[in-house]
């Protein structure tokens, strides 16, 4: 062979790597509904909107979305879908690349550190001339919630809240009459259920003589031992007023005698009144096949538990988070928003902002995913305040406590990585490492990560 | 063609009128990919470790900020810790049932080829499905290990349970890519040396002592080698099965990586943890050669 065909070959060789190298197109975040868009005819907007929804809501979402474009010729809205926290990431990577999406989903208390970063529009100017997009239509929470600063960043789409779920058949058969979904149960009332659903194998329950311990079939409630747990000390906290982050945002201003004795309270009930499961891990299929009587959720498990009832006649109720401490009743709550992360493309931004005003106008649809509309005229409907198990957390929509927008709040709270509240939470959880002395670390923790610039 | 010019001063002088680039372009693909892929971002990734960028905006230099701050944190402590227990539980398993498993299926008998394939599929298996069935598997009621152990152990919701629930997961998937190698290297050594032992009057173990372990040396050492670094590297099983946790009793140094950069939005930071990660592997590398090349002398 000539040594001439050998060099042209292997160029060839290398040019096709090449090109095959540099051809393969930067991946778009979500895999099929991104496939399955066909490019858009000329003429028409379109609008790249991400969002991290991944269970039934997803499908919800997607169908409001493709109800949009259908009735909308003009624009076609783009939904890319995947878990929260890789979103993040590709949201990240895309912005400092150039191409960050038109509309992105979120929750409130991550907005500061995207504020932080430059990512996302302030929206009081693009808004100024809607007749839907004003604070009087929402709630008023969920407006401010989505504030950094005093500037708008987000258009709230929905809040939700920890509540108390629990089977009416399990209630019934340890005689004990379900709590009214409203107002919430006090801390007697809560003990009180709490001992009497709580059963051995030889059927006395936890309020007994002769109760053993050891041979719990059904336990009176879940014990979180993920990010839930730190979500449900924050409920107790608040009730007893507690505050987290100081004024200048620079320092924890954590109350440690009351985060601990929040967090006692939570303990307690696994290691002292073994009302709840130690290192439990999948609370609603253990509420649902009955090993626990009651389960703190949020509303986003109302469809789940529809089904359930539909498919084998599972029984259930809701009721309010329990007010344990007995002042003013306070609930950890969050929420979904709309924001705008930096685009300059004026048709785009008048676009997105027509589809937020239909969004919030249909968010009816949106609520069957068991999400609480912020806009008021939904949240207010007949038809949304008759669905089922929706009353106790309209009820507690006005006691919702959002976590401090902090530009650090990854670093602070997120659930999948070692952060402060995680390692507080598993030590004292799972650990069952002494309260004091772990807010007292966790506070620490939470200064020197605000310290820093 | 002239490939192998004659040595001397004659032939360099040759070479110097005419370079020889038909082995560079048949290397230039490799190089291509190693360069764009690993080198220039590595290098780019150095840089990035004595910068405060966020992944957005102008990085500032900052100098060995990120690094004086390692020796600070408390969490790149568990993070190293738990990555050198995570290595230390692993590797012996790794390769000491990567040896066995080969040995077992180099026997000719009749599971042999069931065998091969049961060992190695699970490597070919995505990690990320290999977590979440572990996952499972590792379940507290109801999972497969405890309803066969007939106990209640909380693989992943204890603190003291959750890395050797890891080990488990890390060791299944992985052990068939050992078992592959030490099985070629079996492979290698010839039969007549086996022959010859046995005229000699060698018995099984005699053999497997003086013949089978020396002359699987090489391959035992690069078995070890790809674990170590392997198993230090272990990212998508730990993000996938415990997230580092509970609390941090599973956060290991690329989850650590992956955590500060990605999560934490701090790109300086992560780099500076991959750095001295690098740095760690390099010094093993290097030990590990000097070993290996002081145990063939041994041997041979």
């Amino acid at each position: 062979m000539q040594t001439g065909n050998v060099r042209w070959m292997s160029l060839l060789v290398i040019v096709v790597l090449l090109v095959a190298g540099c051809a393969a197109p930067v991946a778009p975040p979500a895999g099929e509904t991104a496939a399955q868009q066909p490019a858009a005819p000329e003429g028409v907007v379109t609008l790249e909107f991400w969002g991290g929804w991944t269970g039934p809501d997803a499908n919800t979402m997607q169908a409001i979305v493709d109800r949009y474009n259908a009735e909308h010729p003009n624009v076609r809205v783009n939904l890319s879908m995947q878990a929260w926290s890789p979103l993040f990431d590709a949201f990240i990577a895309a912005s400092s690349a150039g191409s960050a999406p038109d509309i992105l989903a979120m929750h409130p208390q991550e907005l500061a550190q995207f504020v932080h970063l430059g990512l996302i529009l302030p929206l009081d100017d693009i808004i100024a001339n809607s007749e839907v997009i004003k604070p009087e239509n929402y709630l008023e929470n969920a407006w401010e919630g989505n504030k950094v600063d005093g500037k708008l960043y987000g258009v709230p789409l929905d809040l939700h809240m920890h509540g108390l779920f629990y089977n009416k058949a399990a209630f019934e058969k340890a005689g004990v009459p379900v709590p009214p979904s409203t107002p919430p149960v006090n801390r007697d009332e809560f003990m009180e259920m709490a001992k009497r659903l709580t059963i051995d194998a030889n059927g006395k329950s936890a309020a007994e003589e002769g109760f053993d311990a050891n041979n719990i079939v059904q336990y009176a409630i879940n014990a979180h031992t993920n990010h839930h747990a730190f979500f449900q000390w924050w409920s107790l906290y608040n009730q007893l007023g507690g505050q987290l982050i100081s004024e200048d945002g620079k320092s924890c201003a954590m109350d440690l005698d009351k985060a601990a004795q929040a967090w006692q309270f939570l303990q307690d009930l696994v290691y002292v009144h073994k009302v709840a499961p130690q290192g439990q891990t999948d609370y609603p299929r253990d509420f649902l096949d009955g090993r626990t009587a009651m389960l703190v959720d949020g509303p986003w498990r109302i469809p789940q538990l529809e089904q359930a009832a539909a498919e084998s006649g599972f029984q259930w109720g809701a009721t309010q988070y329990p007010n344990i401490f007995g002042g003013e009743f306070a609930v950890w709550g969050s929420g979904h928003n709309f924001t705008l992360p930096s685009k300059a493309d004026p048709n785009k931004q008048a676009a997105a902002v027509a589809f937020l005003e239909w969004m919030a106008a249909n968010s009816a649809e949106w609520a069957k995913s068991g999400q609480l509309p912020a806009f008021k005229a939904i949240l207010e409907s007949e038809e949304f305040q008759q669905m089922e198990g929706r009353a106790p957390f309209i009820a507690s929509m006005p006691y919702e406590k959002l976590f401090p927008a902090t530009p650090k709040y990854n670093e602070i709270f997120a659930s999948n990585a070692p952060t402060p509240m995680m390692v507080m939470a598993q030590r004292i959880m799972l650990e069952a490492a002494d309260p004091a002395a772990e807010v007292k670390t966790a506070c620490e923790a939470i200064s020197a990560i605000l310290a820093t610039p | 063609m002239r490939i192998l010019a004659p040595a001397g001063f004659q032939a360099r002088t040759a070479a110097r009128k005419r370079i020889h680039w038909t082995p560079f372009l048949f290397l230039a693909p490799y190089l291509f990919l190693f360069v764009s892929l690993r080198l220039l971002p590595s290098l780019i990734g150095l840089t990035i470790s004595f910068t405060n960028w966020s992944a957005v905006g102008v990085p500032q230099w900052v100098g060995l900020a990120n690094y004086q701050a390692l020796f600070i944190d408390p969490r790149f402590r568990d993070a190293l810790t738990n990555t050198v227990i995570f290595t230390a539980m692993a590797v012996p398993a790794l390769v000491g049932l990567g040896l066995a498993f080969a040995l077992f299926l180099n026997q000719p008998h009749q599971g042999r080829g069931l065998g091969r394939v049961a060992v190695f599929t699970p490597y070919v298996i995505m990690p990320t499905v290999v977590g979440v069935l572990w996952t499972w598997i590792l379940e507290k009621d109801f999972g497969l290990l405890n309803v066969l152990l007939g106990r209640q152990i909380p693989w992943l919701v204890s603190p003291s349970w959750a890395m050797l629930g890891l080990v488990l997961a890390a060791v299944w998937s992985m052990v068939g890519y050992n078992t592959v190698l030490f099985l070629a290297g079996l492979q290698d050594i010839p039969a007549e040396l086996y022959e010859a032992a046995r005229i000699d009057g060698a018995g099984a173990w005699r053999s497997f002592w003086s013949l089978t372990l020396p002359l699987l040396a090489p391959t035992a050492f690069l078995v070890l080698m790809l674990t170590i670094i392997n198993t230090f590297q272990v990212f998508d099983l730990v993000y996938v099965m415990t997230s580092g946790g509970p609390g941090t009793s599973t956060l290991t140094m690329v989850q650590y990586v992956y955590t500060t950069a990605f999560q934490f939005f701090k790109f300086g930071y992560g780099s500076a943890v991959a750095m001295v990660m690098f740095v760690i592997l390099v010094i093993v590398a290097l030990i590990q050669t000097r070993a290996y090349r002081r145990g063939l002398e041994s041997i041979y």
